[in-house]
């Protein structure tokens, strides 16, 4: 069975014992599918990372202003000092 | 609302030119949730392209409808999908078309067992910009609509280059239409037997009666059918565990209130926001992106889908055609729209004969499907 505690702590998450249990239950049923790629000969082939054949799209060097700093901070779920200062996102201190 | 119901069964327009937006596409100033609770009291601070483009050209939107958190098909039986809110939405006669990102097919099934018809289009062909992303190199806006001369009304609107969207095609404008029915009879049909032969007694029956109505159908083979399902869900799980990562409580979106340290924010707030198939889906990109498992997953994946994008036999058929249901789990029938999505292929939906059908076309080639669609009506 697939130790899914490494993938749980990549991801970002902290499942409960019985979301565990789901998804290690599910996460053995698609592993098992997976085995299926096995009998495909893949020698000599190179990855599709996009299906587009489109290379280096670039645009012009030119600043564009797409939202204001209100329009940014007005999904913020804690802002700092917003009467004080111009508008910053507020976190749990990261320093001891 | 603004927009009169008429009756559907009549044939009356109903709600001419009125629209829904799954709650994935962003519009300035409401929600856009992705059907997850991370984005519950997310305001969209501008809109969509699609959206912009649809207001632009006079099209009135009725509102959002409800989908699979980020759009995510269920693969397991013992959580079916939801009904997707736009296909209620246009079955219901409240709308004559909706917006959808459907990557993994549900949308595409559930309109064909409704009575409607979806068109997802070429892969590129429709600005992403103001799209929650779910998987990026799949995720192109479709239409939900009750008969294709609306759906490829709305879609000639939507369609078309942007500059906020870095991975499209160059052309400007797609005009699509179709040729005469008499005409339509010359597309030449292939019928995948591998496929076939899975499909429920519904489908089999509705692809041999649309298949008769043309003057060329041969028997093809979808060489790597069997593994449609795995590498789609292989490369769809390692790009949704990416695009999820920006979901952490600190910019926007749903926080926790229960943490001491930066840590316990990230894991309190993921844990408690995100869904189980979400959370499966998380877990299952972190493993085919980890170091060990790199190789055998993802970079096998990605070269199977070269594979499957080469054998298709466009250069002898016009048109694919598939059944819209399968027999088997819920993973399984993701099979039958995964092609379409792998290569970036353009398809349609549609209800058939007491069944339904899914036909693929190559890219670019909407009207090919249109004109299909056309020699149905006869």
């Amino acid at each position: 069975m697939l130790n899914i505690e490494n993938y749980e702590a990549m991801a970002k998450l902290k499942l409960p014992d019985n979301e565990r249990e789901w998804i290690n239950i599910r996460a053995d049923m698609l592993i098992s599918s997976f085995a299926e790629l096995e009998k495909i000969n893949t020698d000599d082939v190179n990855p599709m990372v996009t299906v587009l054949d489109l290379q280096n799209i670039l645009r012009e060097d030119i600043t564009v202003k797409m939202l204001s700093r209100e329009e940014i901070l007005s999904n913020a779920p804690e802002q700092y000092a917003p009467e004080q200062y111009d508008g910053y996102f507020q976190v749990p201190r990261t320093l001891e | 609302m603004d927009c009169f119901i008429t009756d559907y069964k009549t044939g009356a327009a109903l709600n001419s030119g009125c629209v829904v937006l799954e709650d994935s596409i962003m519009q300035k100033g409401r929600l856009t949730t992705a059907g997850s609770k991370i984005l519950e009291n997310f305001i969209s601070p501008f809109d969509a392209t699609v959206v912009s483009r649809l207001i632009a050209n006079g099209k009135k939107i009725l509102g959002k409808t409800k989908l699979n958190e980020f759009g995510i098909g269920r693969v397991s039986q013992d959580r079916p999908d939801d009904i997707s809110g736009a296909v209620t939405a246009v079955a219901d006669g409240v709308a004559e078309t909706g917006l959808c990102n459907d990557f993994s097919g549900t949308v595409r099934r559930q309109a064909a067992e409704h009575g409607l018809c979806y068109i997802h289009p070429t892969y590129g062909t429709v600005s992403r910009y103001g799209l929650i992303p779910a998987i990026s190199s799949m995720d192109q806006i479709g239409v939900v609509c009750r008969d294709l001369a609306a759906g490829f009304d709305i879609l000639s609107v939507i369609a078309g280059s942007d500059p906020n969207d870095g991975a499209m095609y160059p052309d400007k404008v797609y005009s699509y239409s179709a040729a005469s029915a008499a005409a339509g009879k010359n597309l030449k049909l292939g019928v995948p037997r591998n496929v076939l032969d899975l499909a429920d007694e519904a489908g089999k029956s509705a692809v041999m009666e649309f298949a008769k109505q043309f003057d060329t159908a041969e028997e093809c083979e979808l060489k790597y059918f069997c593994v449609y399902s795995q590498v789609m869900y292989i490369l769809g799980c390692a790009e949704i565990s990416n695009n999820i990562n920006r979901y952490d409580g600190i910019k926007f979106g749903y926080r926790t209130n229960n943490y001491k340290t930066l840590n316990d924010l990230y894991l309190n707030t993921r844990t408690e926001a995100f869904g189980l198939d979400t959370k499966l889906a998380a877990v299952m990109g972190s493993m085919v992106l980890s170091q060990e498992q790199y190789t055998p997953y993802y970079e096998k994946a990605m070269k199977i889908r070269r594979l499957i994008k080469e054998s298709l036999e466009f250069d002898k058929y016009d048109i694919i055609v598939l059944p819209s249901g399968m027999k088997g789990d819920p993973y399984k029938q993701n099979a039958l729209y995964a092609l379409a999505t792998l290569a970036g292929l353009p398809s349609v939906s549609m209800p058939y004969h007491g069944g339904g059908i899914h036909l693929i076309a190559n890219v670019k080639n909407e009207n090919a499907l249109y004109t299909a669609w056309e020699v149905t009506k006869q």
